[in-house]
């Protein structure tokens, strides 16, 4: 009796323990293990060797890396201008319309990213839905837009801000109104109110609104395969090459073991700076 | 997208069956039922087999469960295979050179009864008369596989833009003229992609290479890609050719561009070059899928059933005809099957150049350093970044 | 009778038909009011009596529908509440969590461009002033407990500087023993600060402790204005009488003879003085005013009822009493403690003296 009362909560936990280690431990530790494999091998009990990480230092892979982090750091920099006065009006103006503007903002996410990635690739080609229509009613015949940079970001843009937007509006949404009330009445300014209070209390939300958009955007690969036309390789694209016509897994695992070390680190850093426990006034 | 989840997923699965079976010491690996499996069969396959309109008349009237999983790479499958996944499947669908010169060497796929199954290249096309090479072993006395579906696979214009004519006799230096910077894009499938730029660089891809073609490769291929509109899967090559972005694409033919006909859309054309630099001055390439027997331990006998199935007339113009791409079938050697085609679906397939197509193509066939130069296009495509 | 406390005193807030409406919904109707400088006024109404849509037009949080705020005689119905010399405690505090108690103190001087120097000192005063070791400075505000955050929100209100103080029910959220310290803390604070502090509260008790004079609203009107005194001996309505804690309310109405006839007791009173033109009312005895008699000539009023239960509260007792289903509350120091028992049949009474006649 007493065995059974104590062994009853591990033994609860135990599926959801199995399950936790076959579907998220047991594949990163396969990831990490297949990095230190022979290049271009299947098994992954051979010698370890550090060939692959060598390759990588070597060659170019560089290039890809900086155009992920790049093009995620300026699209979480395009988000955060764009989602903070949305998310404020969600939290604070929109009342009962928040609701259908949260809708507007989920529906599309209902629609697979390809299918929305190339509706847009309809309207941005040429004679497409934009160019046709300039062309057919204004006369101007512009330059097509796809395949530039320029269009990855939009379609980045485009495809994280819900990840931005809703953490943010939560941020918004949990700064009390008589906190800032009182910063009002206290003497400050709506600019004051804004910088003093908002924001450092909004901070939480923005900041995992900023993670999550930023971990997301490093991983995209479709806006640069659809809409840039694979002008721009980022990193994720390279690692795909690397599982699929390269048939070079090691490489592959190497490269998305150095692509966690670096967002890992970066979030770290970013966590560090921000502690959002201290933000929330918790410690 | 798609394609990288689901090599993703499968890396995962295979990860986790290879622990799995190394936690339990055994070997078995997916699907290790020792039972006999008369009522199951797993394919790998390019689209298309794996389609309903395909699978659905199978399924009926055998009462079977049948499983098909579809990738657009040679490679990745036969490598499946390799990782232990040869207890899974029954049936591999590749192209022509994998059976004869890998997967049977290498014991991943076993020989069919030829007494029963070589009669059926009889009623084939002409040039799949028996033994034909690509089914056979190194030999000659094994048959290795069924053939189906084939086609040639240079490149694509829009012939609006660019004569049928001109490209056939340009060939692969419309790649090598400035002029024609930003006016192309490049269909994202590499393999095909590294003959092709060898054929841009001037030698013959399926050689072993010195270092000055792999240095003539890296120049051709850095050239191409900086030069590139963009790079794509069919949809976007075809869509942007018919909207007038691009005016022809790097690796192409039937396959890619029979959708876009079938749509209507016959200016958009599989072109073979005249000539080039591979055997006899051929300047073309052609696939030919051959499609054989997983050497799996627990092989069901609705391997060697479907093979025969598929040979049926209306089921192989169902498979010409399946979803996603169209091509030309084996089996039109036969008249009950070549009538089921109507005048579109020819069109669509360029059944009027088929022919000559094929006689100006060489046969897909093996790198020997494909990864080298794989390596180098990949690096290629990467440096050319934003340009 | 305000008249007469704000004699010799200037008005410093003056408010003419003040009115504010939510649709069809009048929170705040036609109030008028004038509070002189220096006073502690407090507001007092049950919940959804208007007195928090009150003081946010007050404080420039809300704009009034019609009527006008007048402060020093100048209408400020428009004016901001950033740019409104008057300050509020809020019922929640709403301290800054992500700020010191010292950076709390100092905002509104840091927003008004004061350097840090100065900002300092003046925050070091304003904790000795609040009885708030100076070690608090540096202190996380969220780790200070209630009462300490009570005092950290008023050195933030005090720094400000403000002509007027606004209380929104800051102590309701804090336990009885602390409130009452509170209390009398505020108004040892006001006393050293020479303010006009405006409070807010649903505790007639509370109200008081500490006010000079109190205003009691009701559904949007303010219903009475007295000091504490005027409004614990003399209220004007039942509302106003039951508001300030158990009373015994029974229905009359004049009679022929000039006595009043209860129809529940099927009986008549003496009142007290009869106001002009009453007819029918209410007349109020307060628990401490109602006797155990002996017999029934003993008061001039008199009821007969049952000994239903007894209520130990501290240096007093409480009875309560059924005549029919109404029910009395008597009130006896613990020392004159009646010694009856449950269910016995008791007379109560009450001189006529020791009755309020109310209108409504």
């Amino acid at each position: 009796m007493s065995l059974r009362k104590f062994a009853a909560g591990p033994l609860c936990a135990l599926p959801i323990g199995l399950f936790l280690l076959i579907g998220f431990a047991a594949p990163l530790l396969a990831v990490i293990g297949f990095s230190f494999m022979p290049p271009r091998t299947f098994g992954l009990f051979l010698n370890p060797t550090l060939v692959n990480y060598i390759e990588i230092v070597d060659s170019t892979s560089y290039i890809s890396f900086l155009w992920s982090l790049a093009l995620a750091a300026v699209t979480v920099a395009i988000l955060a201008v764009i989602c903070y006065p949305v998310a404020y009006g969600m939290a604070r103006i929109f009342g009962k319309w928040s609701m259908l503007v949260t809708l507007l903002f989920t529906i599309p996410l209902f629609v697979s990213e390809n299918v929305r990635l190339y509706g847009w690739v309809l309207f941005f080609i040429k004679n497409g839905v934009l160019l046709g229509t300039l062309k057919s009613v204004f006369g101007i015949e512009a330059d097509s837009w796809l395949f530039t940079t320029g269009i990855i970001l939009w379609g980045m843009v485009y495809v994280y801000l819900p990840f931005m937007l809703f953490p943010m509006t939560l941020g918004v949404a949990m700064v009390p109104d008589q906190i800032r009330e009182a910063a009002l009445d206290l003497g400050a300014t709506r600019w004051q109110v804004f910088r003093e209070v908002e924001l450092p209390l909004s901070m939480p939300g923005i900041m995992i609104g900023f993670l999550l958009s930023f971990v997301l955007a490093v991983g995209a690969i479709t806006e640069a395969k659809v809409l840039g036309g694979q002008r721009v390789i980022p990193i994720i694209h390279d690692i795909e090459i690397a599982f699929t016509y390269a048939q070079n897994w090691p490489l592959g695992a190497a490269l998305a073991v150095l692509l966690m070390l670096v967002v890992g680190f970066l979030v770290l850093l970013v966590l560090r700076r921000f502690d959002l426990d201290a933000i929330l006034g918790r410690r | 997208m798609t394609q990288f989840k689901q090599s993703r997923r499968n890396f995962m699965q295979t990860s986790a069956a290879a622990a799995a079976a190394f936690a339990t010491g055994g070997v078995a690996g997916l699907g290790s039922a020792l039972a006999a499996r008369p009522k199951e069969l797993n394919i790998l396959c390019w689209e298309g087999y794996n389609s309903a309109q395909v699978l659905d008349p199978f399924r009926e009237s055998k009462g079977a469960t049948v499983k098909a999983e579809s990738l657009t790479n040679d490679p990745t499958m036969i490598n499946r295979l390799r990782a232990g996944e040869i207890n899974v499947w029954d049936l591999i669908n590749v192209n022509n050179p994998w059976a004869r010169k890998i997967m049977y060497p290498e014991k991943l796929i076993k020989p069919l009864d030829r007494a029963k199954m070589e009669p059926y290249f009889e009623k084939m096309m002409p040039m799949f008369k028996p033994p034909y090479k690509w089914a056979m072993d190194d030999s000659g006395k094994e048959l290795l596989g069924m053939c189906q579906r084939f086609g040639p696979y240079s490149f694509v214009v829009n012939t609006d833009k660019v004569s049928r004519e001109a490209a056939e006799d340009q060939g692969w230096d419309l790649w090598n003229d400035p002029a024609n910077s930003k006016k192309y894009g490049i269909l994202e499938s590499d393999d095909w992609n590294v003959f092709g730029l060898c054929c841009i660089a001037g030698f013959d891809p399926f050689k072993q290479h010195d270092d000055a073609d792999v240095a003539k490769f890296t120049d051709a291929a850095k050239r191409v890609f900086r030069g590139a509109k963009m790079v794509g899967d069919i949809a976007t090559m075809n869509q942007a050719m018919i909207s007038g972005e691009i005016d022809f694409h790097l690796t192409g033919g039937t396959y890619s561009a029979s959708p876009a006909r079938h749509d209507g859309a016959t200016n958009i054309r599989g072109i073979t070059p005249k000539k080039g630099p591979m055997r006899d001055g051929l300047g073309g390439i052609a696939w030919i899928e051959v499609t054989s027997i997983v050497n799996n331990p627990d092989v069901s006998p609705l391997a060697a059933e479907f093979l025969e199935y598929v040979q049926d007339p209306k089921i192989a113009h169902t498979v010409a005809f399946a979803e996603g791409t169209f091509n030309p079938v084996a089996q039109m050697g036969s008249k009950e099957c070549f009538d089921l085609f109507t005048k579109e679906e020819l069109d669509a397939i360029q059944w009027d150049s088929l022919e000559e197509e094929m006689s100006r193509s060489i046969e897909y066939d093996i790198v020997p350093d494909y990864d080298k130069l794989l390596d180098i296009m990949t690096a290629a495509k990467r440096e050319a970044s934003g340009g | 009778m305000s008249d007469e406390s704000t004699t010799g005193r200037k008005s410093i807030l003056q408010l003419r038909q003040l009115t504010k409406s939510f649709g069809n919904f009048t929170a705040v109707d036609r109030v008028d009011l004038d509070i002189a400088e220096g006073e502690f006024f407090t507001i007092v109404g049950p919940s959804g009596s208007g007195k928090t849509t009150l003081l946010r037009m007050l404080t420039g949080m809300e704009t009034p529908s019609s009527g006008d705020i007048l402060l020093h005689g100048e209408r400020i119905n428009d004016l901001p509440a950033n740019r409104r010399p008057t300050c509020m405690v809020f019922q929640s505090l709403a301290l800054f969590p992500h700020r010191t108690v010292g950076q709390n103190i100092e905002f509104p001087l840091k927003i008004r461009g004061v350097d840090a120097a100065s900002r300092k000192k003046r925050a070091l005063q304003l904790l000795e002033q609040l009885r708030l070791p100076e070690t608090y400075y540096s202190k996380n505000v969220t780790k200070c407990s209630g009462g300490e955050r009570q005092r950290v929100a008023l050195a933030r209100a005090l720094a400000y500087n403000p002509e007027i103080l606004f209380f929104d029910e800051p102590l309701s959220a804090i336990d009885y023993k602390l409130r009452k310290t509170l209390e009398k803390e505020l108004k040892d604070i006001h006393r050293e600060t020479g303010k006009t502090f405006i409070y807010i509260t649903h505790s007639l008790e509370e109200a008081m402790v500490m006010s000079d004079r109190i205003g009691v609203m009701r559904a949007g009107h303010l219903v009475q204005v007295g000091t504490p005194n005027e409004i614990y001996t003399a209220p004007r309505s039942k509302f106003v009488s039951e508001f300030i804690g158990d009373v015994n309310v029974i229905a009359v109405q004049t009679q022929a003879d000039g006595q009043l006839h209860a129809a529940e007791f099927g009986t008549s009173f003496v009142p007290p003085r009869l106001p002009n033109g009453f007819t029918s009312g209410h007349l109020v005895v307060r628990p401490e005013f109602l006797r155990f008699l002996d017999r029934p000539d003993s008061a001039i009023n008199c009821l007969e009822g049952r000994l239903y239960n007894e209520y130990a509260l501290g240096s007093r007792i409480q009875y309560q009493v059924r005549v029919g289903e109404h029910v009395f509350i008597v009130e006896k120091l613990r020392q004159q403690a009646f010694g009856g028992q449950r269910d016995d049949a008791v007379l109560i009474g009450w001189d006529a003296k020791d009755s309020i006649l109310v209108a409504e």
